[in-house]
């Protein structure tokens, strides 16, 4: 029992870094209509910066985690602009493709410059050792991690539910037909949104840096599972983002525990039963075919 | 029926290429070489390694380097009375990838006329390298790679295994710790072929020493997240730790351990960890850890001093891998020396049993049997940052294995020559 | 939902159901008997090993092009095909024995075999999210085969393939006798393209991407030929896999990771969606381009590679062979009324 308990907080702490990027993603996917495949790249972008904000200018953890998605907002804006919007309009498959190229440019050109090896990161101080009830622990900084997605994707819930931007996302997110009909300008939108899902990539960097291995290669993995998360939610849903996050975090957690090497097939079966009960995704509306 | 119509077209199309080709060949001859004995007048050296992706620190470009320094110390040291006089480098990036190496490896043989091949990390790519050397006759000296498939199953008359191998890091690692006491051993090891066979070479060498893996851990490949297994491996109250993950990995798995506060109070025995690893991650993320080597730049004064040399040129320390090429770039040119030329079976036959001291090799002999080189190996522990007095002075040297210990003693029965 | 995620995709695909797109009669079979005599003459001019990477990447990126420009459907897990063959064909060769090509079909059974569940599970979405489910499962397959390393080999990957062909030693030894002998597979396998593209199946596939709607009121059911044309797209990766892991003499984990998909539809988008022709002329650039820079010690080909992804999708989503073609026509039209102004 306690064991279950160990893996379910476990899960519960991995599975908010994977809540952190799919809300990004669906955010991206809802507004846009683009799969983003550059989100795990984005990833590593986010965290290779806060290391480097380390080493170059000797700015640590608590300031990485308000710099970083800041700039990686502006780099999200910048291949909006220069990129992504001009294929808008096409099939979404050009811009999954075009992101797809945009991955591997950005994970040589980060090898390039700054070599394959990981780089340095340290725990913040404060959040070091671990946290012990009765015979379940865990490292107070993955307990930290856990929480602080949780409050992030409260605050982007909040955003979108109780603000008038919020409303308009969501309301392009749902319908985007039906929101331009009532004469809602999704395109005034359209940059910043993909800048601040850009952003939650980055930050899931961010809280990654200290505990994972930062290299260039570090989001390569990192983008298949959230493909998944995303199939397992439903593309269009940001609740399923969230919600399929925190389950593919489960699922990792008890198959590491209970099937050692099988965790992450695992993630995958799943997907395929999500696919085969409900093609839609637990969240996803039906598809009109 | 169109099964067997197709293969005789294509018997069709072969023997028609063939008269073409006899054809197309008969212009360019052998070029006369004069008096020398050494094909196409010179000696052609092909590096073959990861100049992009995770090894590139580890050898990479540096290599080149290496293999320059080992010319030059052949040319100084023969100097008008060198048979190998025109010594040339043709350089690939395989990026890890064993078809790009293969196709790399053919085209160095074939058409960059090269006598030899060296280096050649990833062991998908060292064995493919491997195949090819057999099947052109030509040399392959392997520094790169780890796996002992190079001399097992796929050992060969031209391939060689030069600095380390799995049996090597596991058996320094387990033997030497489980004789300081470290009797009780968790293992955690990625389920893919380098984590297994380092399991069961591990498990065998702290058997072998009267200690008992109490529990074997396997883990996904690549897997960015340890917690439950570092919980997993905590639970039965070891002496050690051993992980058998290997490059970002290994990364993820010691910040992971570290963060659950294990760092220093269970010993961790790393199975691959290089000197690189230290060097970008930090010594203090690593101190403490023990691991063997198959070579330490700061070991002793003729190896400082080597090291000093590859400094002026590349600004950094060598790693084993950059000694590693180094000698074996200047036994081969010795070979050539001693055989008079650079014919593949002569130069072999030079090779074979050869016993060998240089900057690298301590106590080397290449091994005639499966042409595993044996030479001393170190078990060494990462320094606490308070002892590190430069950059790269990371490792203290614990014990020496002596090179009739630290490589598997018995030529494996799957390697037939 | 957003709009863009109905069924039907709107790729700039050269493959239309219209008849007059097609070029004449003459003027195919003259490209066909030019692409035949450049094919013959390849391995005289380029390295042979290098040939014939050209060639399978050329077929795997045809069987990409059926089912993106023929069918609408982006798949980006082709690797899985491609990587299955390649070990069975490896496996079956090794164990048994037998003359190359018969474990080259073994290998291509196989790619079908597995393609089944996969299409089955993967039709039932379209657009991005075939795309994506295709890529978990491929991934899936990595896994597995990278533990299987009984079977697989693991990381050291499966050797020593040998090219067993009837004792004729010249085709099993050397790379350009083994050429020939592995260029009628390759062929097969565009003949089966060409022949399921021009058949009144590659019509209805056409009608399906264009309108899945309109083809199910006509009564065609739509998942099970979406299924269908998914099975032989993958053969035909297969076959390519296998000709690819022979030529080797040995299959690797690189076979099946994500990143060989990404390169083999690259190729496909390189060379023109819905050409069919267009694949291997992107198979060409790629592999020639690859095997320039492993040299060049330029590294990070990434760079390049993603450079030309990006710039093809903004500028030239008719690809190499798209692009020529309509310059061609725009030139031939223009000839055409400049004539009859002339007359």
């Amino acid at each position: 029992m306690t064991e279950f308990l160990q893996y379910t907080l476990q899960g519960l702490a991995a599975g908010g870094f994977y809540a952190l990027a799919a809300l990004g993603l669906a955010v991206i996917f809802g507004v846009l209509g683009v799969v983003n495949f550059s989100h795990g790249a984005c990833y590593m972008l986010g965290a290779m910066v806060a290391a480097l904000l380390l080493q170059h200018f000797d700015l640590g953890f608590w300031p990485a985690l308000v710099i970083v998605p800041v700039i990686m907002f502006f780099f999200g804006v910048l291949v909006e602009r220069l990129l992504v919007q001009w294929l808008l309009r096409l099939d979404p498959l050009y811009n999954f493709l075009l992101t797809f190229g945009l991955t591997l440019l950005t994970v040589d050109v980060m090898k390039r410059q700054f070599g394959v090896s990981s780089l340095k990161y340290q725990v913040p101080a404060g959040l070091e050792g671990r946290f012990t009830i009765g015979s379940v622990d865990l490292s107070v900084y993955q307990l930290f991690a856990a929480a602080f997605a949780v409050v992030i994707c409260l605050a982007v819930w909040m955003i979108l539910t109780k603000t008038r931007v919020g409303m308009i996302v969501r309301a392009a997110t749902e319908d985007a037909e039906r929101s331009r009909a009532l004469g809602i300008n999704v395109a005034r939108w359209v940059t910043p949104v993909f800048g601040f899902g850009i952003a939650l990539a980055g930050l899931a960097g961010v809280l990654a840096a200290p505990y994972r291995a930062i290299n260039a290669d570090m989001g390569s993995n990192f983008i298949i599972i959230l493909f998944a998360i995303v199939v397992i939610g439903g593309l269009g849903s940001i609740l399923g983002a969230v919600v399929a996050g925190f389950l593919v975090g489960l699922v990792e957690a008890y198959g590491q525990g209970y099937y050692g090497q099988l965790s992450q097939v695992l993630i995958f079966v799943l997907m395929a039963a999500v696919v085969l009960i409900r093609p839609a995704g637990l969240f996803g509306r039906e598809e009109v075919a | 029926m169109r099964h067997t119509r197709m293969i005789s077209l294509a018997a069709m199309v072969a023997s028609s290429g063939l008269v073409l080709t006899a054809c197309g060949s008969a212009g360019g001859g052998p070029a006369s070489g004069g008096d020398s004995k050494l094909s196409d007048d010179k000696v052609v050296l092909g590096l073959l390694n990861d100049q992009s992706g995770v090894y590139k620190d580890l050898s990479g470009p540096n290599s080149k380097v290496a293999i320059e320094m080992a010319i030059a110390d052949y040319k100084a040291k023969y100097g008008d009375d060198a048979v190998a006089k025109n010594i040339e480098i043709v350089m690939a990036d395989h990026q890890n990838k064993p078809d790009i190496a293969n196709t790399k490896a053919q085209e160095m043989y074939d058409r960059d006329k090269a006598d030899i091949i060296l280096d050649v990390p990833t062991s998908s790519a060292a064995l493919a390298v491997a195949t090819q050397a057999k099947a052109k006759k030509k040399l392959h000296i392997n520094v790169g790679a780890a796996t002992t498939a190079l001399t097992g199953k796929s050992c060969n008359k031209y391939t060689f295994h030069w600095a380390y191998d799995t049996y090597m890091l596991a058996n320094g690692t387990g033997t030497v710790l489980v004789g300081e006491g470290g009797k009780n051993w968790s293992i955690v090891y990625p389920d893919y072929a380098f984590g297994q066979d380092m399991t069961k070479s591990f498990t065998a060498a702290v058997e072998k020493g009267g200690g008992t893996v109490q529990q074997s851990i396997a883990t996904p490949f690549p897997n960015d997240n340890f917690a439950t297994f570092i919980t997993k491996a905590e639970s039965s109250k070891p002496d050690v730790i051993g992980i058998m993950a290997a490059g970002g990995d290994l990364v993820n798995f010691v910040k992971q351990y570290n963060q659950a506060g294990l760092q220093g109070k269970t010993t961790l025995a790393v199975g691959l960890m290089f000197i690189t690893d230290i060097h970008t991650l930090g010594v203090e993320q690593f101190a403490g850890t023990t691991f063997t080597d198959a070579w330490y730049w700061n070991m002793d004064a003729e190896s400082k001093a080597w090291a000093d040399k590859f400094k002026e040129k590349t600004n950094t320390r060598p790693s084993f891998a950059h000694a590693g090429n180094y000698s074996a770039a200047l036994q081969y040119l010795e070979a050539i020396q001693e055989a008079g030329t650079d014919g593949s079976d002569d130069v072999v036959a030079k090779l074979e049993g050869k016993k060998v001291n240089d900057v690298f090799l301590r106590n080397g002999e290449i091994r005639a049997g499966d042409h595993r080189v044996l030479h001393d190996a170190y078990l060494v522990k990462v320094k606490d940052k308070a002892n590190v007095k430069e950059e790269w002075d990371y490792e203290e040297i614990i014990k020496t294995i002596p090179a009739a210990e630290a490589f598997n003693p018995t030529v494996s029965a799957d390697c037939k020559m | 939902m957003s709009a863009q995620l109905t069924d039907t995709v709107r790729v700039e695909t050269a493959a239309s159901a219209a008849p007059e797109r097609r070029l004449n009669p003459f003027v195919r079979a003259a490209l066909l008997v030019v692409a035949l005599l450049v094919v013959l003459a390849l391995p005289w001019y380029i390295y042979p090993p290098v040939a014939m990477d050209i060639l399978a990447w050329g077929l795997f990126a045809i069987s990409v092009d059926l089912l993106l420009g023929f069918t609408g459907l982006l798949s980006f897990g082709h690797a899985a095909f491609w990587g299955m063959s390649a070990y069975t064909t490896g496996y079956i060769a090794t164990q048994v024995g037998v003359p190359f090509p018969v474990a080259i079909l073994g290998g291509t059974l196989a790619a079908m075999l597995i393609a089944i569940p996969t299409g089955y599970l993967a039709v039932r979405r379209t657009g991005i999210y075939f795309a994506m489910v295709t890529l978990a499962f491929a991934q899936m397959l990595y896994f597995i085969a990278n533990q299987a390393s009984d079977i697989t080999g693991g990381e050291n990957g499966l050797q020593g393939i040998p090219k067993t062909f009837f004792g004729i030693e010249l085709v099993e030894t050397d790379s350009f006798y083994f050429y020939y002998a592995a260029l009628p597979i390759i062929l097969l396998g565009a003949f089966i393209a060409w022949r399921t593209v021009s058949s009144p199946f590659g019509r209805v596939l056409l009608a399906i991407r264009d309108n899945p709607a309109r083809a199910r009121a006509l009564g065609y059911d739509v998942e099970r030929y979406k299924i269908m044309v998914f099975v032989i797209s993958a053969g035909i990766a297969g076959l390519a896999g296998g000709v690819f892991s022979v030529s080797h003499g040995f299959a690797s984990l690189q076979e099946l990771v994500w990143t060989t998909s990404g390169k083999v539809v690259l190729m496909t988008v390189l060379g023109g969606i819905g050409t069919l022709w267009g694949g291997p002329l992107g198979a060409a650039v790629v592999v020639l381009l690859e095997d320039q820079l492993a040299s060049s010690g330029f590294n990070g080909i990434g760079i390049i590679t993603g450079a030309i992804f990006i710039i093809i999708v903004l500028l030239f989503r008719k690809g190499i062979w798209g692009t020529a073609a309509d310059f061609i026509e725009r030139i031939r039209s223009g000839m055409a009324s400049r004539g009859r102004g002339d007359a």
